[in-house]
């Protein structure tokens, strides 16, 4: 028995030897042959109609030198290469015809559409994206309005790679919540959606004082995968008031005695949006409960009273109200549900949903938001009262 | 004469019940597909309908205690009947074994290293359990508590990390699917999570006492439950929609965690949990397999059948499927058929049998 | 308990046939003293012929010089000083005073005990083999013309250490004195820290030419009776010519002798023995080496130190917990940066990664190969560092530090993630030093599965080596206890180190009864005076 037993783990220990010897190395790659891609972008060469992808790739020779420390004179830290190809698979592997090394793209942070591509529609270009096994459902969505070679040699000043700055300029998009970042996943999320339209950043350069920068110039708004128009940072933010994703951002309003300008730091804010299906009408009621701090006052008044905190905070709720429905207008006029509204009525009430969802199209454009903002301003900071002169003891 | 001389007690019971159906987190991918937001409550609905069969198992070894399923069907059914149904055990455990196999390296070639040779997973996979099984069950048992909190570990932690992310108006809205599609989930999970659980009538018999069998068999049933309704929800909060499209939605929802550009990609975490579970769930298996083969065989000991039968499992889930989507359409409709009256039919058919013929009394008096 | 049965059976059979294989071998010099001081001599003469220092030193004594006797002893193991006052003073010039009436009987030995020697440990022996025996033991045999029997008078003189502090096991707070050379002194540093009857030492002697003393130490009703059987069992059965160390016992009695985890504990501390002796364990004292061994020996031993307990239970939990996680990066670290870098680059932080692959630009080998290349390099280091003087192997670390270090780095032959990785794997293997050889295997297998199939191969390892742990057992104790299989109790001395008033059960593994599992009262928690006053009884114990 026992020596059944020492002789069966004998044999289990020599298959597994064997097993590894016979099998070779099972496809590890050593960190030095893998180019490192971490920004990509996809583009239609405008002659042959094939498509065309361009890899940022990080140039290990430059950071293996001790003393160069990334750029330094010898420039880039980064190298641009293209490939094109029938689909965006064969232009990416086209790629390795010039670097010699397998593309590594796990660590790709965001993939650029150009936008002429944008306008034709971008699910067939997303299906790669998604499916590659080393691709991240996290990388961001960015549309350019200007040829991708030229974003991506736009070399930040204080990072060494362009694609880790997007990904920062990405993530801290709630200083203004002017913009909003897009992923992946959730870009896809809105695919499946029967109304849903997703939006995405649009990138430009601005050129001013002779350097070049990435700049976010608006949000692309899509129709099911088809851009059909941008938002501006007002519209944006309306939008981001309605999912509930302003993280922060200011809120310039007029002062009480309209002497000069406020200016409100947004702490937080809540959003719930309710559907409603009257009589014919169909209403979304919007609430949404925002806390802000009083960061600037460009007038002398003393603004810490009731009754001017009790105004302005009026006037917050107003200037909130107004951004949402301009954005709605604008909304209605590309006739793209960037709200999500009809998936909230497919999730909440999906029997009457069922009934409707053919004509959502029309629907949509008399839709009645009934926006109730509940502002509060917090606290005021480091100062009471402004710095001025002022009156004490008798007033007026 | 049991070829299993090892007792365990009902606390490892209870934890290798649960780690087996923790490993059929994996199997939350395949409903998926079928049954979108509401896998949640396809595997309640499961786990529902199959208690009362698991309950049936617990009661046929109760009333045969020490005895594992292969001496009861000798017993209830006659020499050459219950030969024929043990046949049927065996066979099905082979099949279930072999497609769990196939399992962990499809896990492997699609998510985590895709340029490796493919048998070779699945070989190394079977000796390692081969290497298992040969220590007996009393190893095994003991150990099985390790990897419930494995299993419990990873689909909470991933949850918390992911709370951020989580939409939970995506599960409205209730009720949305047919019928038949509901009908098609509740189905499969009634039958792989818990109905596989019929391979512990091997086990159950080495039971140093046998009281609070139900009790830890329950426990085990539900814990393993709330697990996989944990990895549901997660899934389906994180990922919405996009859900049925992904080859494995565990994986994709756990690539989402982004904790300040340095808690990434935690996907392997799943990779572990699941290779990790998978494992004890293949060891219980391939324990059943060997232990009902040698006691079919009349061997003193189950060691010598270990590795001819190890191989035979490689070889048999290197051939069974000719791509993923071939094993996932069979695993669905057809695998599904073949073992329905294996799980739900047989043993409670054994337990009215035996209580007709009112077995157990004549056996206890001829000793074991 | 399968394996069990059958290594019981393989053990039975291997005892009897080492038992038939004994009776031949042993000589038989069973020839009986006689009466004739000259043939004895000459005997012991003949037997000793190649031994230049077995003094044979003739004498008259009585009264009136009548009788004659012969002190045969080994002039290298017996204390000159203690024959020449205690049995040649006596014997020659203290018979003289004696009066001519009370004739004493000089040839029956028993009379000279009794009247002549001052020594305490005196023998009679009647055989000649049993002079030889007593002779290689360092006693003084006197034979005496006219009688059929002799005495062996104890006389050894053994040059030992002092008690010193212990080279390894070095502590900061708790006893510092260790074990020595002489098994007498050990087992006396142990009875002074264990004032109880029940302290059983039971003495065998292993050897067939060593003829060395080993000693079973007990605590009575605390240790399990089934286990020192056993002991005493597996001491039996060994048959070698020498026991020069502990180590020749562990490795005749071990549970698992071809698995790489010890099964048998070692320590060259009393404080610590004791402790395990009030565990219920058994010690096993051998003379001849500081190290005593203790049975049954759990694998979470290996990470409790002594002065655990001593100090306060904050710092000790977190100390263990690191030293169970320098446990898994010994042998994990390098497995797991392999595995990394060759095939799950994607786990890597995008900004390490780079800096990664920066780093490893100018290296010309596979990182497994790199590994393998530093792992072996500090292997050198340390054995070469281990076995020099202490001056010479402060030297080899800096030239290895540096040289190897900096210079291969600069040169472009390994990177220096490599560097940071196999240092700190080094560190963290010293950390666990019971278990340094078994971490040292495992790292260059766990290595070698991480380069082959990456994480696969590094979980399918672990998996494999927690079925193994969790099948070894230790004198019928299961190895991994009290994690496998789990015992809440025992898990509040695992990963944290619960204050000692909480601890008041001894290890269930080891003590198998309800007989004497209480090592101490409940409800012992310090309060202010006043404060549950009544409840600090101490429990009825055994």
């Amino acid at each position: 028995m026992v020596k059944t037993g020492v002789k069966l783990i004998a044999k289990l220990v020599l298959c597994l030897v064997l097993l590894l010897i016979l099998t070779g190395c099972s496809g590890g790659t050593e960190v030095n042959d893998l180019e490192i891609v971490i920004l990509m972008g996809v583009e239609k060469d405008e002659a042959t109609g094939d498509i065309q992808v361009t890899a940022q790739i990080v140039k290990k020779v430059a950071l293996s030198q001790p003393s160069g420390d990334g750029g330094g004179e010898s420039g880039k830290a980064y190298w641009n290469v293209s490939g094109t190809g029938k689909t965006v698979f064969d232009a990416v592997r086209m790629i390795t015809h010039k670097t010699g090394n397998r593309l590594f793209v796990s660590h790709n942070q965001a993939v650029f559409f150009g936008k002429e591509l944008a306008e034709e529609g971008l699910q067939e270009y997303l299906d790669f994206f998604l499916r590659a096994h080393e691709m991240r459902p996290t990388a961001m969505i960015l549309i350019t309005e200007v040829p991708i070679q030229d974003v991506m040699n736009a070399k930040p000043e204080t990072e060494n790679f362009p694609g880790i700055n997007l990904t920062k300029l990405m993530k801290t998009y709630g200083f203004t919540s002017y913009y909003y970042k897009m992923n992946m996943k959730n870009f896809s999320s809105c695919l499946m959606c029967d109304s849903m339209s997703p939006v995405a950043p649009l990138i430009s350069i601005s050129t001013e004082n002779g350097s070049r920068d990435i700049n976010i110039s608006g949000m692309a708004v899509f129709r099911k995968d088809k851009m059909v128009g941008s938002l501006s940072f007002e519209e944006t933010r309306g939008l981001l008031w309605v999912l509930g994703e302003v993280k922060s951002g200011v809120i310039v309003i007029p002062s009480p005695e309209k002497k000069g300008l406020v200016s409100f730091e947004i702490i937080e804010a809540k959003s719930k949006v309710k559907p409603e299906i009257g009589n014919g009408k169909i209403t979304f009621h919007i609430k949404i409960k925002v806390d802000v701090s009083l960061s600037e006052q460009m007038t002398d008044e003393i603004l810490a009273t009731e009754q001017k905190f009790k105004k302005m905070q009026n006037d917050i709720a107003d200037a909130i109200r107004k951004e949402i429905m301009t954005t709605y207008e604008k909304s209605k006029k590309l006739n793209a549900d960037i709200f999500g509204f009809g998936e909230l009525l497919h999730k909440k009430q999906n029997g009457k949903w069922k009934i409707i969802k053919n004509n959502w199209e029309e629907i949509y454009q008399d839709l009645e938001l009934d926006i109730d903002v509940e502002a509060l301003i917090r606290k005021t900071d480091l100062l009471k009262k402004p710095v001025a002169a002022i009156e004490r003891g008798n007033k007026k | 004469m049991s070829v299993e001389k090892g007792k365990i007690c009902d606390l490892e019971l209870f934890f290798l019940m649960t780690a087996f159906v923790q490993g059929s987190l994996l199997l939350i991918d395949f409903t998926v597909s079928l049954t979108e937001h509401q896998t949640w409550m396809v595997i309640l609905a499961g786990l529902a309908v199959s208690l009362p069969f698991v309950l049936s198992y617990a009661a046929l070894s109760k009333r045969f205690p020490g005895m594992n399923v292969v001496q009861i069907n000798d017993i209830v059914y006659g020499r050459f009947l219950g030969k024929i149904i043990s046949l049927y055990y065996i066979l099905f455990y082979l099949m279930t074994l072999s497609f769990n196999t196939l399992d962990v390296s499809e896990l492997y070639l699609t998510f985590l290293m895709p340029d490796a040779p493919f048998v070779f997973f699945m070989a190394v996979f079977a000796a390692a359990v081969a290497y298992a099984v040969s220590k007996g069950i009393e190893v095994l048992a003991r150990i099985s508590h390790l990897f419930v909190i494995v299993g419990a570990v990873v689909p909470i932690s991933t949850f918390i990390l992911l709370i951020d992310q989580m939409d939970f108006s995506d599960f409205l809205p209730l009720f949305e699917l047919p019928a038949i599609k509901l009908f098609q989930g509740i189905h499969i999970m009634a039958a792989i999570p818990f109905g596989e659980t019929v391979t512990f009538l091997m086990i159950l018999g080495s039971l140093n006492k046998n009281r609070h069998t139900v009790r830890s068999a329950l426990a085990g049933l539900l814990t393993g439950a709330i697990c996989l309704l944990i990895v549901a929800v997660r899934n389906t909060a994180v990922l919405g929609r996009t859900q049925s499209v992904w080859t494995s939605p565990s994986f994709q929802s756990t690539r989402l965690i982004d904790i300040g550009n340095v808690l990434t990609r935690m996907d392997f975490l799943v990779g572990i949990a699941q290779t990790v579970l998978i494992f004890i769930k293949c060891c219980v298996f391939f324990y059943a397999l060997v232990t009902a083969v040698s006691q079919l065989l009349g061997l003193k000991t189950y060691l010598p059948v270990i590795l001819p039968l190890a191989g035979i499992l490689v070889i048999l889930a290197a051939t069974v499927f000719q791509s993923p989507v071939d094993h996932a359409e069979i695993t669905q409709s057809t695998g599904i058929i073949y073992s329905v009256p294996l799980m739900f039919v047989i043993p409670p058919l054994t337990l009215l049998v035996a209580k007709i013929r009112g077995l157990p009394q004549r056996k206890r008096g001829g000793g074991k | 308990m399968f394996r069990y049965i059958s290594r019981v059976i393989r053990y039975l059979s291997l005892k009897n046939k080492n038992e038939n294989n004994g009776a031949v071998t042993v000589e038989n010099n069973n020839e009986p003293i006689c009466a004739d001081l000259k043939r004895n001599l000459q005997m012991i003469k003949e037997v000793m012929r190649d031994s230049s220092d077995v003094t044979i030193h003739e004498f008259n004594f009585g009264h009136d010089r009548r009788f004659r006797g012969a002190l045969v002893f080994f002039s290298s193991m017996a204390d000159r000083q203690e024959i020449h006052e205690n049995i040649l003073q006596p014997m020659m010039f203290g018979s003289l005073m004696l009066k001519e009436d009370v004739d004493m009987d000089f040839t029956q030995v028993e009379t000279i005990k009794r009247n002549l020697i001052s020594v305490t440990d005196c023998q009679n022996i009647s055989l000649v083999s049993e002079i030889m025996e007593n002779l290689l033991l360092g006693a003084t045999i006197l034979l005496v013309h006219g009688s059929k029997e002799a005495l062996a008078i104890k006389s050894e003189k053994r040059k030992t250490r002092n008690i010193e502090e212990p080279g390894t096991e070095a502590v900061v707070r708790g006893p510092r004195e260790g074990f020595n050379e002489d098994v007498n002194a050990n087992i006396s540093l142990i009875r002074r820290k264990i004032k109880d009857p029940d302290l059983c030492v039971e003495k065998f002697v292993i050897g067939e030419k060593s003829q060395t003393d080993v000693y079973i130490v007990y605590l009575k009703r605390v240790a399990n009776p089934k286990l020192i059987e056993e002991i005493r069992r597996r001491l039996n059965r060994i048959r070698v010519d020498a026991i020069l160390d502990s180590g020749y016992i562990e490795q005749f009695i071990e549970d698992a002798p071809l698995s790489i985890f010890p099964t048998i504990s070692n320590s060259e501390k009393p404080d610590k023995v004791v402790a395990k002796i009030l565990e219920g364990r058994a010690a096993i004292l051998v003379d001849g080496t500081p190290f005593a061994l203790a049975v049954p020996m759990l694998f979470i031993e290996s990470f409790q130190i002594g002065e655990d307990y001593y100090s306060r239970p904050f710092l000790a939990s977190i100390m263990r917990i690191i030293r169970f996680l320098s446990y898994l990066i010994s042998f994990l670290g390098p497995a797991i940066y392999v595995a990394l870098t060759v095939f799950h680059q994607e786990l890597i932080p995008t900004s390490l990664l780079i800096s990664i692959a920066g780093g490893r630009q100018r290296v010309p080998f596979p990182a497994i190969l790199e590994a393998f290349l530093m792992l072996f390099t500090f292997d050198i280091l340390r054995e070469a560092g281990v076995r020099l003087p202490k001056a010479v192997g402060q030297t080899i670390g800096i030239v290895g530090a540096l040289v190897l270090g900096q210079a291969s780095v600069e040169a472009g032959l390994i990177s220096p993630f490599m560097v940071i990785v196999v240092s700190a794997t080094a560190i963290a293997s010293f950390a666990v030093p019971a278990q340094t050889d078994s971490s040292t295997i495992l790292r260059y297998l766990f290595l070698m599965l991480a380069g082959i199939a990456g994480g696969f191969g590094i979980i399918i390892g672990l998996l494999v080596l927690l079925v193994h742990l969790a099948s070894l057992r230790s004198f019928g104790t299961p190895y991994l206890w009290p994690i496998v299989p789990l015992n809440f109790y025992g898990l509040r001395d695992v990963f944290i180190r619960m204050p000692i008033w909480t601890l008041s059960r001894r290890p269930s593994a080891v003590i198998w009864s309800d007989e004497g599992s209480y090592s101490q009262g409940s409800g012992l928690m310090p309060a202010p005076p006043g404060k549950n006053e009544g409840n600090s009884e101490r429990k009825e114990r055994d």
